[in-house]
């Protein structure tokens, strides 16, 4: 039997006042997929979220949730698992007591949300202060206290809005090995929106790119890389005392966007969009008729970073 | 997938209501608040059976003023945790979480109301011994508390749909709480009308229009007229109707919970 998409949406519209959010958002998103969510700061990513976990009703449009209905929002709120952005805690409670409540609203017997609190504690690293008040939590104890929320009620759908935000580089890591880590061991398909794009390219099976409301890539990264037609990196070693020439000689090559000195004996190049081999092909060959010995050149895979920025800048 | 599907909770409301008068009163909050009550009302009652210009009022007179007093200040306190109950966790950032969860909004509501009632209880137990010390004696002890219990009760019912109808339609906490006490300054205020004002027909459906003022009229009529509980009933009438409606509304607004308040997103 073919399982039913995890996010199905179509037509989804959502405008505040004249600030039109959501336009006729069409998305279909496969079960069991890690997806990377982005879009640059007011593209439409949390509006979406928001609508497809029931939070705002949408002006226009309709959607699923593992195959549930958008006329079920209870339903649906039953299946899916949610960090919301910014999200704020109860300081007065512990952490045990937080998850054991969110478990018993989502069904769990008084055992039961006792058990998964403590699991999920365990789960997140937290087990040693689950008995103490949220207050004193860190920002990145409260991150992993509302991926643990998320998960009490074994979601089929798990939404995690910006959960690495204020997180230092170390914090971060953690957070993203523990979504890599629930997703594995749960089955669950996990849409992570974020503007860490190195994290996504390495934990993402799949990457949707929103701009002002609408998809504009939907793909793997190496598909959205190569659609993009977005620029390639390139270095090119060369004997130190060459670099300087070297450097006059690529600056001057067509193919090449932008040459620069990186260390001694290195040069940098950005080559355009559209043929970076050709272009490194160029670069070789103007290189050799200078008389400059080439001894290695480096072609970088295309960057997601450099992707998102082409297909998300002012047009 | 291996998710597993559990069942949305039978009744919502009751897990609700359990951890809000878990946070209420093992919070402390709750504590606090009956504490500054109790403070409020032995400092009431002390000038009432001791001063030399407040106890020429007569015992039931005396009775009915401690009453009054536990009436307004107990529903002023249900009134003013309703009113925070939902703008209080929109503006904390944790109403997100508790709409994601698989409750009816109502029950939500209903939960979170019940905590606030809790406070209306703790006020009146704690009134018990100071009606009981003022009423002993003249045979008003029972009379008194079963007239203060279903006033006190109707009023608190009405404030706390109120509070929860202001609640989740404010913008932000300090909207919330200032709108609800406006609107009780705005019922309270004509039991404070003088006596000439509440003469003729207009004065009298005047104050049995206001909630405040018929239920607080009623407990005269009971304990300081001593007439019988039966006899002077439609004046519970007002209270009643605005407990009903004002529960119903909050009831009917929760459909309009939203993260932001002002209604419908």
């Amino acid at each position: 039997m073919t399982e039913a998409p995890a996010l199905e949406t179509h037509g989804l519209s959502k405008s505040f006042g004249p600030l039109r959010a959501l336009d006729e958002l069409d998305l279909t998103l496969p079960a069991g997929a890690v997806l990377g969510f982005l879009g640059p700061n007011g593209a439409g990513k949390t509006t979406a979220i928001r609508i497809v976990t029931t939070i705002l009703e949408p002006d226009s449009g309709s959607f699923t949730v593992a195959g549930i209905p958008h006329t079920r929002p209870v339903a649906i709120r039953q299946r899916v698992g949610v960090l919301p952005e910014s999200a704020g805690y109860p300081d007065r409670q512990t952490g045990e007591e937080f998850l054991r409540y969110f478990a018993r609203l989502f069904g769990h017997s008084r055992e039961s949300a006792k058990a998964v609190a403590g699991t999920l504690l365990a789960e997140m690293g937290l087990a040693e202060r689950g008995g103490t008040e949220i207050k004193g939590y860190s920002r990145g104890m409260r991150q992993r206290l509302g991926i643990a929320r998320a998960l009490v009620n074994e979601p089929a759908v798990v939404f995690l809005d910006e959960p690495t935000l204020g997180l230092d580089p170390g914090g971060q890591r953690q957070v993203l090995e523990l979504i890599k880590r629930s997703a594995e061991t749960r089955g669950a398909t996990v849409v992570l929106s974020t503007h860490l794009l190195a994290e996504v390219e390495e934990v993402c099976t799949r990457v949707v790119i929103l701009n002002r409301g609408r998809v504009v890539a939907d793909g793997t990264v190496a598909e959205i890389v190569r659609r993009a037609a977005a620029p390639r990196h390139a270095r090119i070693q060369v004997a130190p005392e060459k670099t300087g020439t070297a450097l006059d000689v690529l600056q001057r090559t067509r193919g090449i966007e932008a040459a620069a000195n990186g260390k001694p004996g290195e040069v940098d190049l950005i080559l355009s969009a559209g043929d970076a081999e050709a272009g490194a092909t160029q670069a070789l060959r103007a290189l050799l008729e200078a008389d400059i010995a080439v001894l290695g050149l480096v072609l970088e895979g295309g960057r997601l970073s450099d992707a998102f920025l082409t297909m998300t800048e002012e047009r | 997938m291996t998710t597993m599907a559990l069942a949305p909770p039978r009744r919502g409301w009751l897990i609700v209501a359990g951890q809000e008068l878990r946070d209420l009163w093992l919070g402390g909050r709750g504590l606090a608040l009956t504490l500054a009550y109790t403070l409020l009302l032995s400092a009431t009652t002390y000038l009432v059976a001791t001063n030399s210009v407040l106890n020429f009022l007569e015992q039931r007179e005396s009775v009915n003023l401690t009453l009054q007093v536990a009436v307004a200040v107990g529903a002023l306190l249900v009134l003013l945790t309703a009113a925070d109950a939902l703008s209080g966790e929109r503006e904390r950032g944790s109403l997100e979480s508790l709409l994601l969860a698989p409750v009816e909004r109502h029950d939500l509501l209903l939960g979170k109301g019940i905590a606030a009632l809790s406070l209306w209880l703790a006020a009146f137990v704690v009134s018990m011994p100071y009606v009981w010390f003022l009423g002993r004696g003249v045979g008003l002890v029972g009379v008194a508390l079963v007239g203060g219990f279903v006033v006190g009760g109707l009023l608190a019912l009405f404030l706390a749909g109120l509070g929860l109808l202001v609640s989740s339609l404010a913008g932000s906490n300090r909207v919330s709480l200032s709108v609800s006490l406006f609107l009780l300054l705005a019922f309270f205020a004509p039991t404070q009308l003088p006596a000439g004002a509440q003469q003729g027909w207009a004065g009298d459906l005047f104050i049995r229009v206001d909630p405040f003022s018929a239920g607080l009229h009623y407990l005269g009529k009971v304990v300081v007229d001593g007439h019988g509980a039966g006899q002077d009933a439609s004046w519970l009438i007002s209270p009643a109707v605005a407990a009903v409606v004002a529960v119903l509304a909050a009831l009917g607004a929760s459909r309009f919970l939203s993260l932001r308040g002002g209604g419908p997103s």
